[in-house]
């Protein structure tokens, strides 16, 4: 078990810079999860964290130990990747034993080892079969069994579920927060569901274009995002924006022309800024702004319904059956105390 | 089914060039070898004899030998040329100045013709006026004299082999080693595995169809070495280098003694299919199971 952390890191290849300073403390036994959109850099950083990819600028630590400069083999981690990497040639027993055959541990310990990774995940019936024979949530079920077996200091997850059916991904998902309650080894997680991170993480880092945006507790992300981008990112359906400006002190202004309810706020009136809320922080009743209906999508549990504002148009996820017909208005209500106001330039928090 | 009868129509030219040109003599081979026929010795007649000849080839000294000596000389050559072949792939794949320069001047070797190979080779190594002696007795005081030393001779077809046929090994192997995909190395990376161990149980067994497909090809051209051989040492001194091909060339057809020269080419081609299954048997079967 060992903590890691991240300082100031950069990563060029060539003269493309891909990370530009990049901090993270990762506390020990923690469960932290990186995400953001494709390309941001969040496998880059994993790999630089195991070592298979040179840090052009910064330091990595793990367990109070630089590593820099460490082989991967002499990192004591265990990477599960995306695309699973599994040894065409090797069995999957020998595929989930091999790092242990390497270390030279006596056939006994190896047989026990893997049989209890492959009872955790169910792969006991498949044990004597080659990566080509299964499909692939059982490779990356594999890839996961070779961690588990390795029993690191450190996890590192890539997408360990990106393939796997909605069923399994949530029994998955469920497997490795146990396991990782039973091991309390530090794990980092890459993945571009934002609902994985808001489950599984005890930290989430979300990552954009190689910076980091914010760093935080799952809750605080969803309760206070730091810019629009964190805001759009974590929640989901996700947050609306409306663009706007202050109209006066707790009345907002829409471009498309509707007015609604402002939390107090340090903006003076007139100043351009974008006004955040979630679907599920709105709701349907007495007092609220008028809305046109132009789509509802029923889950059963509740209803989504998309409408326009003006021109703007807001999204809003309610609990009761709505049978309006679209067109029709509707009052939507907005606790001020729920909404979210952001710079109209940078977009940061105000 | 029509288009079943369509697919053998077109086949059959295919069918029948194949069994005029390959099928055909084969089988003339194998009839041939059963009998004893020298159409310009004592009895021109072919008379049947049973497996009189392949008892004769059992008892045949100079047979014998030269089955050996190809044998060792197909396993030296062979061998060397997978090692040095994979260490140049390797290399290749690596960066380094000039590395599109080297490896398309590497393969020069295999354009040129064997005959042509045999001959440069001769001039390199003639006693006294060869390069390679000169400089061998100037530098180290060696005497290399090809013509009298059955070793020295044997080294250089070896040698000659080598030079002439470890680009196509690169070259397999190097596409071997570009077609892997790199995550099951940093895999092994993390796993804990040194270079030594990477090579031993990633590389090798994920390369293992292209190296025996390599061994394979290369075995059955050494055990058929007729003409840089001939050039280079004339299967001599003695018949130090005499191997199979240049045996039933040198001695055999010269008596134009058909039967027994069918019989010792059937032997032939039995013995590299044999070697060849074993191979197969032993390394392929077993491990491909994953591929
Ligand atoms: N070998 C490389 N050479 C140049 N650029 C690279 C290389 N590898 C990655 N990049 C770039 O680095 C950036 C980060 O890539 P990375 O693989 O870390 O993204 P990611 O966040 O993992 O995305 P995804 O969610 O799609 O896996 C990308 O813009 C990518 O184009
Ligand atoms: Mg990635």
């Amino acid at each position: 078990m060992a903590e890691v952390t991240v300082r100031n890191v950069k990563k060029r290849y060539g003269t493309v810079q891909v990370m530009h300073g990049v901090s993270v403390d990762i506390e020990d036994g923690q469960f932290v999860v990186l995400v953001g959109p494709s390309g941001c850099g969040k496998s880059t950083l994993l790999r630089m964290i195991a070592g298979l990819e040179q840090i052009s600028e910064g330091q990595i630590s793990i367990g109070g130990r630089v590593v820099n400069d460490v082989m991967p083999k002499d990192r004591d981690i265990a990477m599960v990747f995306q695309s699973y990497a599994l040894y065409p040639h090797k069995t999957v027993a020998e595929n989930m034993g091999f790092a242990l055959k390497i270390k030279g541990a006596p056939k006994s310990e190896i047989d026990a080892k893997v049989q209890k990774a492959a009872s955790i995940l169910d792969l006991g019936h498949l044990l004597d079969r080659y990566p080509k024979q299964l499909s692939g949530g059982q490779r990356q079920r594999v890839a996961m069994g070779r961690a588990i077996v390795r029993d690191p200091a450190v996890f590192l997850f890539d997408e360990p579920l990106s393939n796997l059916d909605a069923k399994l991904r949530v029994a998955m998902r469920v497997e490795i927060k146990e396991l990782h309650q039973r091991l309390g080894t530090t794990i980092v997680y890459v993945t571009h569901d934002q609902i994985e991170a808001m489950t599984m993480a005890d930290k989430i880092v979300v990552m954009r274009d190689g910076r980091v945006e914010q760093i935080g507790a799952p809750l605080e992300l969803y309760d206070h995002p730091s810019n629009t981008f964190v805001a759009g990112f974590i929640g989901s359906p996700a947050m609306n924006f409306i663009k706007g400006k202050v109209e006066a002190p707790g009345t907002f202004l829409a471009e498309g022309g509707a007015r609604l309810p402002l939390p107090e706020v340090s903006a003076e009136a007139g100043r351009p800024i974008v006004y955040g809320i979630r679907p599920e922080h709105i709701d349907i009743g007495e007092g609220g702004v008028a809305a046109r209906v132009s789509v509802l999508e029923p889950t059963g549990s509740e209803t989504q319904v998309f409408a326009r504002l003006g021109t703007d148009s807001i999204d809003a996820v309610v609990k009761d059956r709505l049978t309006v017909q679209p067109g029709t208005e509707i009052p939507l209500r907005i606790d001020p105390r729920r909404v979210h106001v952001f710079d109209g330039a940078s977009g940061a928090r105000i | 089914m029509r288009s079943n009868k369509v697919g053998w129509l077109l086949l059959t030219p295919t069918l029948l060039l194949l069994g005029v040109f390959g099928i055909l003599p084969f089988i003339y081979v194998l009839f041939l070898s059963f009998h004893q026929w020298n159409p310009f010795g004592a009895s021109p007649d072919r008379i049947f004899i049973w497996g009189n000849n392949f008892r004769r080839l059992v008892f045949d000294g100079e047979f014998l030998l030269s089955i050996w000596v190809t044998l060792k000389f197909a396993f030296f050559a062979v061998f060397s040329e997978i090692v040095i072949g994979y260490l140049l792939a390797q290399l290749f794949m690596r960066e380094f100045p000039g590395r599109a320069v080297f490896r398309t001047i590497h393969t020069l070797p295999l354009i040129v013709a064997p005959i042509v190979v045999g001959s440069v080779w001769r001039l390199m190594t003639t006693p006294s006026i060869g390069i390679i002696p000169y400089y061998a007795n100037q530098l180290f005081g060696i005497d290399i004299n090809i013509g009298r030393d059955a070793g020295t001779a044997f080294m250089f077809t070896v040698i000659m082999d080598i030079w002439h046929w470890t680009p196509l090994v690169t070259l397999t192997l190097l596409a071997a080693l570009l077609s892997l995909p790199k995550e099951p190395f940093e895999q092994a990376q993390i796993d804990g595995a040194s270079r030594a161990q990477i090579f031993w149980h990633i590389t090798l067994p994920m390369i293992r169809p292209a190296i025996l497909a390599t061994v394979f090809i290369r075995l059955m051209d050494a055990l058929r070495t007729v003409d840089e051989v001939w050039m280079l040492t004339g299967g001599g001194p003695g018949a130090a280098t005499r191997y199979i091909g240049l045996h039933i060339w040198k001695v055999v057809f010269p008596k134009t003694d058909y039967g027994y020269g069918s019989a010792i080419s059937v032997i032939v081609l039995y013995l590299t299919l044999v070697m060849c299954w074993m191979l197969y048997v032993g390394l392929v079967a077993p491990r491909n199971k994953g591929n």
